[in-house]
């Protein structure tokens, strides 16, 4: 028990809580307490869920030792579709709803058949769906912005609150505790973490490691799918650039999160939270009417930080090992002298 | 296949037997019209020389490898085993020659991994941890399911994996190597399980390339070379150790012959450690290697030699005492530094991740060392040059290639080695550390190298010779350290003679006092 306590005061979430702390003062302080009234504070929840979503989906990706370089496009061409279908076609809007989590899932699931299949590198051929779904989107909508008056029910949904929380980002949360539930308790959920930790161990104990790739590109597209839909129940419209400026945003969050890029673990939790410090940052960025260029800057920094700090504590751990064996082997010595 | 209904007490015993398997792999047939029977409650044997096929086996009776043709047959009723899974289902567990094990997953789920227990379709913790607990039981180990399994020794990593077979029915049991990379005390408690499983009718195949351990634990023997069985399924007693190892090799090779190295020059030592400490937990180490001599540095897995020779290589560093070179105290930063510098070369313990590219040819990998020295203008390496050098070393060391553009990867464990320690020899090192040389390679190759290193020697080399395989010590070292938790416990003159050399040096490890001579 004492050890779990430790570990958890040790752990990157500790951190990432305690600089959300501090950072919301800050923001409190810095604009004089504004921060907190209603409608800066709905504000910063509400455009916390695609964060959320979108960081939760790439991490999926990253436990099974793949990536997913289209969380942005898949996520654009799924809301456009929708967008294009209830404004043109007059898709009732409960049908419009499910089609951004349809078409995720398929995008998802023809990525994952195309690393197994291929055998190519989830890198070069997310890249190129990327690029495929790129186009999709620019197709469906052009250079028009589709406008949320055509869904009203959804955009009702999108500014609804509980609690003064936005419906959308606790809808982000409910996803992250399924996710974090389907890791512990699911057996599809620990044999991805087994594929991406070590494939041939896998492979050997009768997991299917093609199977876990299909399965983690899928749930990782149905999570953007997910994002998607938020992102049209709370954006005034909808055009080619949703989803552009996703890709970054969701590697930052599970890597300042915890998740090791080699694969085989997951930081539900950590991601969660390192979404919201990013989130803080561009609020700060708001705040202080800073360039938008600022955020990456300091994205990108942390990071860098992050990752370098990882390493920084695993060879002092190493360190430490080595100094103990040491004194064990002098205790050691010394007895057998005086023995 | 259906999985077969789990059974309580007493367990379920089954005859495996492989009729006339055959597998080919492009521009190799592994296995031709190999046979083999394992019995409920022995143990057998299955020796050969590395690529004689014996994992090939292995892996086509557990669903790894489809043979193109023949049959298994486990229990009286033949068995198509499509993957992994059907192996298990079919009650054929396996501990493969290197460590599989989910190295993020406590000890129990990594036992149960691939048959979690679940409950209302959600995986049964409870399950786990009291499954995982009973496995280990069988075994007696008092192993806490919750631990994590890095915190295991590499010999514990592979009792766990034993259990792991034996999570499921397993009437038939395959161990390939397993005591290819663990310490005798480790090897004494794998084989009391051993033979406790067979006691309880289990059909065990063991696979070793140490004919002491095969002649004391197996009942039965195949024998496989180039893919054939030219033992098939005979009782061990029946033949002699020679008779053996003429059949793996295919000739009678003569034993070998020790050559008599005690008129050795009597030089200023090339290395010497004077009571070092290191970062890795070495305390007050002292060492020295002198010119044309081969000091054995023994100690069981984890007594802290490799990372002795990382710290005078500069892969630790050295926090107290002093490191000298020709009698000249020196600080190594870097291998780059230890070899162009000091002259000290270092052949890594693993060939396949330290040693070897793989994916490279054999040109490339000899040469890498020595690429400054090959250049012709800036930056450009000469291609004549380089293929000259490899040439020398290809003929000198014996090394079995169709062309020196062949692919590291492709050649034998035995070959590779050799195209490891040729890539050091290339930078003309003074002194070399040479880690585990032989760890995996048949004998035939291992005489090869036993015989290269002693032409080193008395070309006037320093040679730190780093073994956990005690008779290849006594047989090459002209002095035995004995390392036992990062201390040196002490030193022995190496008389040759097995059974007093094999007592003192197991004594020095135990008492961790200094046999005085």
């Amino acid at each position: 028990m004492k050890r779990s306590i430790a570990s958890v005061l040790r752990s990157q979430s500790t951190t990432l809580v305690a600089i959300i702390v501090v950072g919301t003062v800050l923001l409190g302080i810095a604009s004089s307490g504004n921060f907190f009234s209603p409608i800066p504070f709905r504000t910063f929840f509400q455009f916390l869920a695609v964060p959320i979503l979108i960081g939760l989906a790439q991490m999926i990706t990253v436990a099974v030792g793949q990536l997913n370089l289209a969380v942005g496009a898949i996520g654009g061409v799924a809301a456009a579709l929708s967008a294009v279908m209830m404004a043109d076609a007059g898709v009732p809007v409960w049908l419009g709803a499910v089609v951004p989590l349809v078409v995720g899932t398929l995008a998802g699931l023809v990525n994952g058949w195309l690393v197994v299949l291929t055998r190519i590198n989830g890198f070069i051929v997310t890249l190129a769906t990327m690029t495929i779904l790129l186009g999709a989107q620019y197709a469906l909508v052009s250079t028009r912005t589709v406008s949320a008056a055509n869904w009203a029910p959804l955009a009702d949904i999108g500014k609804a609150t509980v609690f003064g929380l936005p419906v959308i980002f606790l809808v982000s949360v409910v996803v992250a505790i399924l996710v974090a539930l389907a890791f512990r308790y699911t057996v599809t959920g620990r044999s991805l973490l087994a594929s991406g930790d070590n494939p041939e161990a896998a492979r050997l104990a009768g997991i299917s490691n093609d199977r876990s790739v299909i399965v983690a590109h899928a749930a990782s597209g149905l999570l953007c799918g997910v994002a998607a839909l938020v992102s049209i129940a709370s954006l005034p419209g909808i055009n080619q650039s949703v989803g552009g400026d996703w890709l970054l945003p969701s590697f930052a969050a599970p890597i300042i999160g915890g998740v090791a890029l080699t694969g085989g673990s997951v930081a539900v939790l950590g991601t969660v939270l390192a979404a919201t410090v990013v989130r803080l940052v561009d609020t700060a960025r708001a705040e202080f009417q800073l360039a938008p260029a600022w955020v990456n800057f300091v994205i990108g920094a942390v990071v860098l930080g992050t990752v370098a700090l990882g390493r920084v504590r695993q060879v002092r751990q190493e360190r430490r090992l080595g100094a103990e064996r040491a004194r064990e082997a002098s205790s050691t010595a010394i007895l057998e002298k005086t023995r | 296949m259906n999985p077969e209904p789990p059974t309580g007490t007493p367990r379920a015993t089954a005859t495996l037997e492989a009729l006339h398997i055959t597998k080919t792999f492009p521009g190799v047939k592994a296995l031709d019209d190999v046979s083999i029977r394992l019995a409920p409650g022995s143990v057998h044997a299955l020796l050969g020389e590395n690529g004689a096929g014996k994992s090939t086996l292995i892996k086509a009776l557990t669903g790894v490898h489809q043979p193109d043709s023949g049959s298994i047959v486990v229990g009286g009723a033949e068995r198509r085993l499509s993957d992994p899974s059907a192996a298990r289902d079919a009650g054929i567990g396996v501990v493969h020659q290197e460590r599989n094990v989910i190295r993020g997953f406590t000890v129990g789920e990594n036992i149960v991994m691939g048959r979690m227990p679940r409950r209302a379709g959600r995986i049964d913790w409870a399950g786990v941890t009291r499954e995982a607990r009973r496995c280990l039981e069988l075994l007696d180990l008092e192993l806490d399911p919750s631990t994590p399994i890095v915190d295991l020794s590499s010999a514990q990593m592979q009792l766990v994996e034993i259990a792991r077979a034996l999570y499921t029915e397993t009437t038939v049991l395959l161990l390939d190597e397993p005591t290819a990379s663990i310490s005798a005390a480790e090897s004494d408690r794998l084989f009391r399980v051993v033979d406790r499983l067979r006691d309880e009718g289990t059909a065990i195949l063991f696979v070793s390339h140490k004919l002491e351990e095969v002649y004391a634990h197996c009942d039965t023997v195949t024998v496989l070379r180039d893919g054939h069985s030219v033992l098939e399924s005979e009782p061990l007693s029946a033949h002699s150790h020679d008779e053996i190892v003429d059949t793996m090799v295919g000739r009678a090779l003569g034993s070998l012959t020790v050559p008599d190295r005690r008129a050795r020059p009597v030089a200023a030592p090339a290395l010497s450690l004077v009571d070092v400490t290191t970062t890795a937990g070495h305390h007050g180490v002292g060492l020295e290697v002198r010119p044309g001599e081969i000091l054995g540095l023994y100690g069981l897995v984890g007594a802290g030699r490799t990372e002795l020779a990382h710290a005078i290589v500069g892969l630790e560093r050295i926090t107290a005492g002093e490191l000298r070179v020709n009698g000249e105290p020196v600080r190594i930063r870097s291998l780059r530094e230890a070899l162009h510098r000091y002259r000290v070369g270092y052949v890594t313990e693993n060939r396949k991740e330290e040693g070897v590219f793989l994916e490279q040819s054999i040109t490339r990998n000899i040469a890498v060392t020595v690429w400054s020295k090959l250049q012709r203008g800036p930056g450009f390496i000469s291609a004549k040059k380089e293929r000259d050098l490899v040439a020398g070393y290809v003929s000198d060391l014996d090394i079995r290639i169709s062309s020196q553009s062949q692919l590291t990867g492709r050649l034998s464990g035995g070959n590779q080695q050799k195209v490891s320690l040729a890539k050091w020899l290339a930078a003309e090192p003074e002194i070399l550390i040479i880690d585990e040389p032989t760890v995996g390679i048949d004998l035939r190759t291992k005489r090869s190298f036993y015989e290269l290193i002693w032409k080193l020697a008395d070309e006037g080399m320093a040679i730190l010779l780093i073994s956990s395989d005690l008779a290849e010590m006594i047989t090459l070292a002209d002095r035995i350290a004995v390392m036992d938790r990062f201390v040196i416990n002490g030193e022995l003159e190496n008389s040759h003679d097995y059974d007093s050399m094999s007592r003192d040096v197991i004594h020095l490890i135990h008492s961790g006092a200094e046999v005085a001579r």
